[in-house]
């Protein structure tokens, strides 16, 4: 028998209350997984779509939605001839409903612009020219709208027709419906509007060139902001917003672990005062049972890290793979986000066990002979 | 057998003071609620190594007060209390005391009821030096000894009240202590039980030399010992040697 065993038989003793508090501590832990998992995912997914295209900055005002605030095409040619600027692509996205996704990604790029390179195509072609009612769709969004070529596809008002899918190299490119800008501009009625103008600088511009062009910019174009294209969604308040809520959640979600930890600590401190004072009466130091309470919360916590995050994956894969976000974001369930997960668990766990531990240390041997 | 001795860094000598007292207490007084209880009032008595002392009195008396100041479970309001020369109540850590020169057998058992007769028997070892395989051994020996070789992976619910008894004594024996404790052992069980319970803490005291600090209010019990102290609110009111112990 270790030390280990009697920490252990400590929690098995109320294997039900410790089941729920395992419970509990776990779908805290679940919680910060998922809702952090998807705030960073939806932050990568959005910069690795702007890296697929090449887009080194974006120009765009993204204010309080997370999809940007139109603005004049004609803001491009204020920019085009800026030094360091080698090629520009404006684009008009859209997040909407199509048939039966609920929320899908419309992402209309300017005919011939480099944000079309990108796309290879599975099956199908690319549109022939900027008035062709036809869309390509990345391979993720034909998934969910269960398109193929061919097939007409109801976007607003306007049928269009599904002439290739292709594969964007990220997730937010495949999980988009890509058209023409005119064509999307002309049945939205956002003729010579824009929300985005990707920028790709020349190869020879260092990342102090990056910096001082997009002050440039931002001087010349009130309308937008320029970032550097892996922090444009940071710059995005609703972003930070959303951010900031599935961080605040999290905590609660710890908070609540905490307190059921620590109430099941006391429980099983006060419940065992007898058989403590029996220890203390055999010869244990005061600092071995403060050990073995705190090892009891800290097990708890690394136990309840564990299955939370479980449950936290699997939950975030299911909700990754509902029509209604598929495509729109891929979770980040990094090997970080994971132990940063287990690790808050078994803080949790330990903080827990900080005021049990205590008034376990209180206790006075004598009460071993009394009752 | 060689009984353990604790660390020097707590008690100033290993062997029985210089006056040949194992315990001697002086004018000990205990009083708790803010002195409106007084449970010990100016207790003097001494106690030489191997001695076999019952200390007998009616409920309240003060006897498991006593035995708590000779085991460091709490410390007197006055007075003063000597183990080998060393005050109890100035003991920098009392545990490595409790754990290596003290054996504790309670009138409840108090066995931990998730752990098995072994695995109780263990549980004072942790404060030892002994590895687990050494652990686990020694218990099984001490088992053996009080009869229970058959109930090792018993859990207490699964003991009748005399083998819980026995797995207190094995374990308050797991550190090889100088002194037995007992604190009315035989007041839960049934006559035939206490009869064989008493033989067999009488057996391990006389066999291994281990003073024997028993309380009882059973003056049959009381008459197995060398020297019977009784108590009366909180006074020593005789203290007397046997005249039939041994029998």
């Amino acid at each position: 028998m270790t030390f280990f065993t009697v920490v252990v038989r400590g929690l098995t003793r109320r294997p039900v209350r410790t089941g729920l508090t395992l419970l509990g501590i776990s779908i805290g832990i679940a919680a910060v997984v998922a809702l952090v998992g998807i705030s960073r995912g939806f932050n990568r997914s959005w910069a690795a779509g702007l890296k697929a295209r090449g887009t080194d900055v974006v120009v765009s005002n993204m204010g309080s939605s997370l999809i940007p605030k139109p603005f004049s095409a004609s803001v491009r040619d204020r920019i085009a001839h800026l030094p360091h600027v080698a090629a520009t692509c404006a684009i008009l996205v859209d997040v909407t409903s199509v048939e039966s996704a609920e929320m899908i990604m419309v992402s209309a790029r300017e005919w011939g612009g480099f944000a079309w390179k990108n796309l290879k195509l599975i099956s199908g072609r690319m549109p022939h020219d900027p008035a062709e009612p036809a869309v390509v769709l990345g391979r993720t969004a034909a998934d969910v709208l269960k398109k193929k070529v061919g097939d007409p596809i109801q976007i607003e008002t306007r049928e269009l027709t599904v002439v290739g899918i292709v594969d964007g190299n990220a997730w937010v490119e495949n999980g988009s419906i890509i058209l023409s800008l005119p064509l999307f501009q002309e049945f939205t009625g956002n003729q010579g509007k824009i929300n985005i103008i990707d920028i790709r600088v020349t190869p020879s511009a260092s990342a102090k060139d990056v910096e001082l062009l997009c002050d440039q910019i931002n001087r010349l174009v009130p309308e937008g902001r320029a970032v550097v294209a892996s922090e444009n969604i940071n710059n995005s308040e609703a972003y930070r917003m959303v951010r900031a809520m599935s961080w605040s959640t999290s905590l609660l979600a710890v908070l609540v672990g905490i307190l059921g930890v620590m109430n099941t600590m006391l429980m099983n401190v006060f419940e065992r005062t007898q058989e403590i004072c029996v220890l203390l009466a055999l010869g244990w130091k005061r600092w071995r049972i403060v050990r073995m309470v705190l090892w009891q919360s800290a097990l708890l916590g690394s136990v309840g890290g564990v299955v939370g995050v479980l449950i936290g994956v699997i939950g975030v894969r299911v909700l990754g793979a509902t029509p209604a976000i598929r495509g729109l974001l891929e979770p980040e369930l990094s090997a970080g986000l994971v132990a940063m997960s287990v690790a808050l668990a078994i803080a949790v766990g330990v903080i827990s066990g900080l005021y049990p531990a205590w008034r376990s240390s209180q206790l006075t041997p004598s009460r071993a002979l009394r009752g | 057998m060689q009984h353990s001795s604790i660390s020097p860094s707590t008690l100033d000598t290993e062997t029985a003071a210089p006056s040949g007292y194992l315990f001697e207490a002086v004018g000990l007084e205990k009083k708790f609620e803010d002195g409106r209880v007084q449970a010990l009032r100016g207790v003097t008595f001494s106690v030489v190594p191997g001695e076999f002392v019952a200390i007998t009195g009616p409920s309240g008396c003060g006897k498991t007060t006593l035995l708590q100041m000779l085991g460091a479970l709490d410390r007197p309001t006055a007075g003063t209390l000597l183990y080998r020369g060393n005050s109890i109540p100035d003991l920098r850590d009392p545990s490595i005391y409790r754990a290596h020169e003290i054996g504790f057998i309670f009138q409840a058992f108090h066995l931990l009821p998730t752990f098995t007769a072994l695995e109780n028997v263990q549980i004072p070892m942790f404060e030892s030096d002994l590895s687990m395989a050494e652990r686990r051994n020694r218990a099984i020996t001490l088992l053996m000894s009080v009869g229970l070789k058959h109930r090792l992976n018993h859990f207490p619910a699964k003991l009748s009240g005399g083998e819980r008894q026995r797995v207190a004594i094995a374990r308050s024996l797991a550190n090889n202590p100088c002194v037995l404790l007992a604190d009315e052992p035989t007041g839960n069980l049934d006559s035939e039980n206490a009869r064989l319970i008493l033989e067999l803490i009488v057996r391990v005291h006389r066999e291994q030399n281990m003073t024997l600090m028993l309380v009882t209010h059973d003056m049959s019990i009381a008459q197995r010992a060398s020297r019977t102290i009784q108590m009366k609110d909180g006074r020593i009111v005789s203290d007397r040697e046997s005249t039939i112990a041994g029998e």
